[in-house]
């Protein structure tokens, strides 16, 4: 049986501790990537991730279930990513290629994927990462929980507590940067 | 945005196309944007499994546990903190600053002074006795000292005091030489069971302030062994972190 995660908040809250693995477990994807997404460092990433769980832990029973359990998550982690920018006083980093080992490449190969192809979207993945360190803090968490998390404009409004209108021009002018930017890589590559 | 991520109801979406039919910019924006969608979709973050602490979930979720148990640092320091006041309490620190340069010393190696304690009020430029100074002293040494020449004061006091009495008696001439003598050896009696009860308290007095000592010294030995464990566990994490970073270091420089 499957159970929802508010039912597994209050099981969690009764003291069952396998619930709450359990929520880690269905999280800790989305939480970490949201993390890695606004601050670039694996290292860190993984540092909020988890710290997000203890906060989550610790303050179980304060949550009362008015927003989705999934959403108090995600702006615990978010309060948390931006302490560690304004700690830090810097955008987020772009963390050197780590390896060109065909080995570790070829594991994360789709099946039907070519090597070149896989260095491709590697390059890519890279390029958008670098573009998205660009933008100011508003507009990439906009267009990583709308892009990345599939939240509704509402939802994020919610989030950061700000008008579903400016959600939207954040989104626009992240996004058009992003155009800006993506395109001036593509035509360097190239050259 | 709302028609880019298809959000719009359907009348506002007809109305938008309609206009797209007939708007260039709009429609090479709109592609562009979409395009850039397509790009953002290609940015996959590293494995959260690519740590080696980190590699499997159960190792993950035992991580948290672990964590959620520690005792955070703020809590830590404040301890120890806690602690070394405690211990400077009991070891009666003294901290001073004069013609000697900085002295710091504990009660227990200075021992208290007898005419000190005698005299609180001239208490200034105090010497201990060389016998109670020397390395060998304990500290209740100093207290027994104390103890026995103020009885010893006492005594002598009290002799001194019944002797005037009986020689105003004698020159009143109304005591023969027999009572006299009976008198002395009752106030010898006296003297001695005085001494002996005296001796007793003493006695008793040493051995709590020893228990004391020990009890006190067993526990701060104990709560040394509990804050040495602490930094010990501390210190293991810090050098497996170090560790893991300088094979990450070298993975690195020998990959390039």
């Amino acid at each position: 049986m499957t159970w929802t995660d508010e039912e597994l908040v209050a099981r969690s809250i009764r003291g069952d501790a396998d619930s709450f693995n359990e929520l880690i477990l269905r999280w800790e994807r989305p939480i970490y990537a949201l993390a890695y997404r606004q601050i670039g460092r694996e290292e860190d990433a993984r540092d909020v991730c988890q710290e997000t769980f203890l906060r989550a832990y610790r303050a179980l029973s304060g949550f009362r279930g008015q927003a989705k359990f999934s959403s108090w998550l995600y702006r615990i982690a978010l309060n948390l990513c931006r302490d560690w920018l304004r700690r830090e006083r810097r955008a987020p980093t772009v963390q050197a290629p780590e390896d060109v080992d065909l080995t570790d490449l070829a594991a994360a190969r789709e099946p039907s994927e070519s090597i070149e192809d896989l260095v491709a979207r590697r390059d890519l993945s890279r390029t958008v990462e670098q573009a998205m360190a660009l933008l100011p803090e508003e507009q990439r968490t906009a267009i990583i929980l709308k892009e990345y998390h599939g939240l509704t404009f509402q939802e994020i409004a919610d989030l950061v507590e700000c008008p579903l209108s400016t959600v939207k021009t954040r989104l626009y002018q992240g996004l058009s940067v992003l155009r800006r930017e993506l395109a001036r890589a593509t035509s360097a590559s190239q050259r | 945005m709302s028609y880019l991520y298809d959000a719009i109801d359907p009348i506002e979406r007809a109305s938008f196309d309609a206009h797209l039919a007939t708007c260039e910019q709009c429609r090479t924006e709109l592609s562009e944007l979409r395009n850039v969608r397509v790009q953002l979709g290609r940015w996959t973050p590293p494995g959260l499994a690519s740590a080696p602490d980190a590699a499997s979930p159960t190792g993950r979720l035992a991580v948290f546990w672990a964590r959620l148990r520690e005792i955070p640092a703020w809590a830590q320091v404040a301890a120890a903190l806690l602690f070394l006041g405690i211990a400077a309490g009991i070891a009666n620190l003294d901290v001073r600053y004069g013609r000697d340069g900085l002295v710091v010393r504990t009660g227990w190696s200075n021992p208290p002074n007898p005419s000190s304690l005698a005299n609180p009020l001239n208490s200034a430029g105090a010497v201990p006795p060389a016998s109670l100074a020397g390395p060998e002293s304990k500290p209740w040494r100093g207290d027994l000292a104390v103890l026995e020449e103020r009885l010893r004061a006492d005594l002598r006091a009290s002799e001194g005091a019944m002797r005037a009495a009986m020689s105003h008696a004698g020159g009143a001439g109304t005591s023969a030489p027999g009572v006299e003598a009976e008198v002395t050896r009752r106030v010898r009696a006296l003297i001695d069971e005085s001494e002996h009860r005296q001796q007793r308290e003493l006695a008793l007095r040493v051995a709590d302030i020893m228990r004391d000592v020990n009890a006190q010294r067993q526990a701060d030995l104990v709560k040394i062994d509990r804050s040495l464990g602490f930094i010990q566990t501390n210190t293991g994490v810090e050098v497996a972190k170090q560790r893991e970073l300088l094979n990450y270091l070298v993975r690195v420089s020998q990959r390039q």
